[in-house]
């Protein structure tokens, strides 16, 4: 482990005295510094709202869980996607591995950097975000909160160091940086954008929603208004089958995954339509963890298998000439 | 008997049906300068990378400084350092850092490594660029950095991979005094691939001429002109006022003398090397006049291209 940590203290020095890092950390505390202003507002109009709103926002306002939703995979990948493929374009590649020390030291050492900046970086906005809001609060979290935001903050390094894994195999996967950096944007496009466009097209090609529906039958249906849709037993069943189909094709999204846990550890649950937050039930940090066991199991999962990946197609790769 | 410090045997390295690398026997004695020549694509930096463990050979086993590169590879890494085609250290650092980095990557204690890296940057004359960064040097400083940094951790061998390329004639001046003085005053052996062959006539002990992963020549600098006339044989060009039948034929008949050939007003005896006195002696008998005498010297760009085309016919 010598050479991995050695490795991981030369990449860490590089990472956070980096451009990229310092233009990342300080967009990324902006923007949770906006977001939590907005949370705070919300709280202070909002007798029911906690102190950890500030993360997690309301419907309608742009949230830290939004822009770790949005951007997390862009800053989790932006810290692996050439970890080791700059090292062969650039040809100090075979000069590291000519040192005695094992290859996986240099696979390994680069993730310890990449996770530490990835883990200051999460760790250190939300710390930033508390700490601004409590002189704008007047109060602070109590207790209970502060062990929400403590477990938002490991979830939010767990999310991050996952992409990091991705970006990584991407970078052992693709020569040329170039080609990484393309993987990594088709990838967070994907997730981010045409996941739920795929998702609606295959829920309206296999629960197609009836005009039909709408039509009130005799007696047992709700009427919302005059001249507005009506709500039948049938339409509910439909729109509940709908939702049902549409969350089980976004859990393939580590996006997805995140958003509902850490929805859920702020306690905020989900409403009847995907994506409405409803404060009708806060949920305990324990109740929301019991709950979401499962989302933060595939992505410890997808993190390990996307590493293991990594580090096996390294071991095995093929030093040639130029790299 | 001199000890090997590399010694390989039927070494291969296949990519699909390609040989990069086939059934080579090389051996590279203590504190010489060994030449690997060949084209490009020829397999020189691929053996290498096989030499230094970080290429896993198809077939075929080698010992590097008596360690195997497969099951040791990591004592064969402590032992010999590589300097790749294009010396690639981190831009971003400085030179001290650069170097301090491999130190450490070497496990070797702060106060071994500032003391070293002061030493090797004093050995290729660039202590004054200790707190440069690397990505502002010319190519022929970097070069010269490279070779600091192979130095670092005290190695026995050397791997230099076209050393000299994309110099200018100072700088390749200055690198092959850096590697005469890496044999001669750090007492390294020196592997060093090229395919500037006037380099290698000045630099190297012995070379071996590799082409399509086949080593077909391997000599010492001072047999190759056997080499291009036969084993023992060599090759005098004289010159002379007149040249009569009688004085071909009484030549021809000197014990040792292989073939006499008259072309281009030069008169060539293919021979031992004890037959110059006897020829010269039959000259003056018959009454001519040596105007030049001069033994036939092949390039080393003569005798790679005899190895080239036999390869390619």
């Amino acid at each position: 482990m010598a050479g991995s940590f050695t490795i991981a203290e030369k990449e860490l020095r590089d990472q956070m005295g980096s451009t990229r890092f310092i233009a990342i950390f300080a967009l990324m505390v902006l923007l949770s510094v906006l977001a939590a202003y907005q949370g705070v507002d919300y709280i202070k109009n909002n007798t029911e709202a906690s102190f950890v709103h500030i993360f997690s926002g309301t419907q309608m306002s742009f949230s830290f869980i939004q822009i770790m939703v949005m951007f997390g995979p862009i800053l989790g990948m932006a810290f692996g996607f050439d970890a080791i493929n700059k090292e062969r374009t650039t040809g100090t590649l075979s000069m590291l591995l000519g040192q005695p020390i094992y290859r996986d030291s240099v696979i390994n050492g680069k993730f310890i950097a990449g996770a530490s900046s990835l883990a200051t970086l999460g760790i250190g906005t939300i710390a930033i975000t508390t700490g601004l809001a409590i002189p704008m609060l007047g109060y602070g979290p109590s207790l209970a909160e502060a062990s929400k935001i403590l477990t938002l903050a490991v979830l939010t390094v767990l999310y991050l160091v996952f992409w990091l894994s991705l970006g990584t195999l991407f970078s052992v996967v693709a020569k040329k940086t170039s080609t990484s950096i393309l993987f990594s944007i088709a990838t967070w496009m994907f997730f981010s954008i045409l996941l739920s466009i795929l998702a609606t097209a295959i829920v309206n090609v296999m629960v197609p929603l009836d005009a039909d529906l709408f039509i009130m039958p005799s007696g047992d249906s709700e009427r919302s208004g005059p001249g507005r849709f009506q709500m039948t037993d049938e339409f509910r069943e439909v729109m509940t089958q709908r939702t049902e189909l549409t969350n089980l094709i976004m859990k393939i999204s580590p996006t997805d995954l995140y958003q509902d846990t850490a929805s859920a550890i702020l306690g905020t649950a989900q409403g009847f339509m995907r994506g409405a937050m409803e404060f009708d039930r806060t949920l305990s940090l324990g109740e929301a963890l019991m709950n979401n066991w499962a989302n933060i199991t595939v992505l410890a999962v997808g993190l390990v298998v996307c590493f293991a990946a990594s580090y096996m197609l390294f071991l095995r790769m093929e030093i040639r000439p130029g790299d | 008997m001199q000890e090997h410090v590399v010694n390989t045997e039927a070494l291969t390295k296949q990519y699909g049906d390609f040989f990069a690398v086939n059934n080579l026997d090389m051996e590279v004695e203590q504190n010489e300068i060994f030449g690997f020549l060949g084209p490009n694509g020829a397999g020189k930096t691929t053996t290498v990378l096989m030499l230094m463990g970080l290429s896993i050979p198809t077939s075929g086993t080698a010992k590097v400084g008596g360690y195997d590169i497969i099951e040791e590879s990591r004592e064969v890494r402590s032992i010999a350092s590589i300097l790749p085609e294009y010396s690639s250290l981190y831009g971003n650092l400085t030179t001290f850092e650069n170097l301090d980095y491999l130190g450490q990557l070497n496990d070797m204690p702060r106060e071994e490594r500032e003391n070293r890296i002061h030493e090797v940057l004093e050995i290729v004359g660039m202590s004054d660029w200790l707190d440069a960064k690397y990505e502002s040097f010319s190519r022929g400083m970097k070069q010269r950095v490279g070779i600091a940094s192979t130095m670092m951790k005290n190695p026995k061998i050397v791997f230099l991979d076209e050393p000299t390329l994309g110099l200018d004639p100072v700088g390749t001046l200055e690198i092959r005094e850096l590697i005469l003085d890496l044999k001669n005053r750090q007492g390294l052996t020196v592997v060093m691939t090229s395919h500037i062959l006037s380099e290698v006539q000045v630099t190297c002990d012995r070379i071996g001429i590799i082409n399509r992963g086949k080593l077909v020549l391997k000599e010492t600098m001072e047999n190759l002109n056997h080499v291009m006339t036969g084993a023992e044989d060599r090759r005098v060009d004289f010159k002379l006022n007149k040249v009569t039948p009688d004085l071909v034929k009484d030549i021809e008949a000197i014990e040792g003398v292989k073939e006499v050939k008259q072309e281009n007003g030069l008169f060539s005896v293919y021979g031992t090397d004890d037959t110059d006195i006897h020829i010269s002696q039959t000259i003056v008998e018959h009454g001519s006049t040596i105007l030049l005498m001069k033994p036939r010297e092949y390039t080393l760009e003569e005798i790679f291209m005899k190895y080239y085309q036999q390869e390619d016919d």
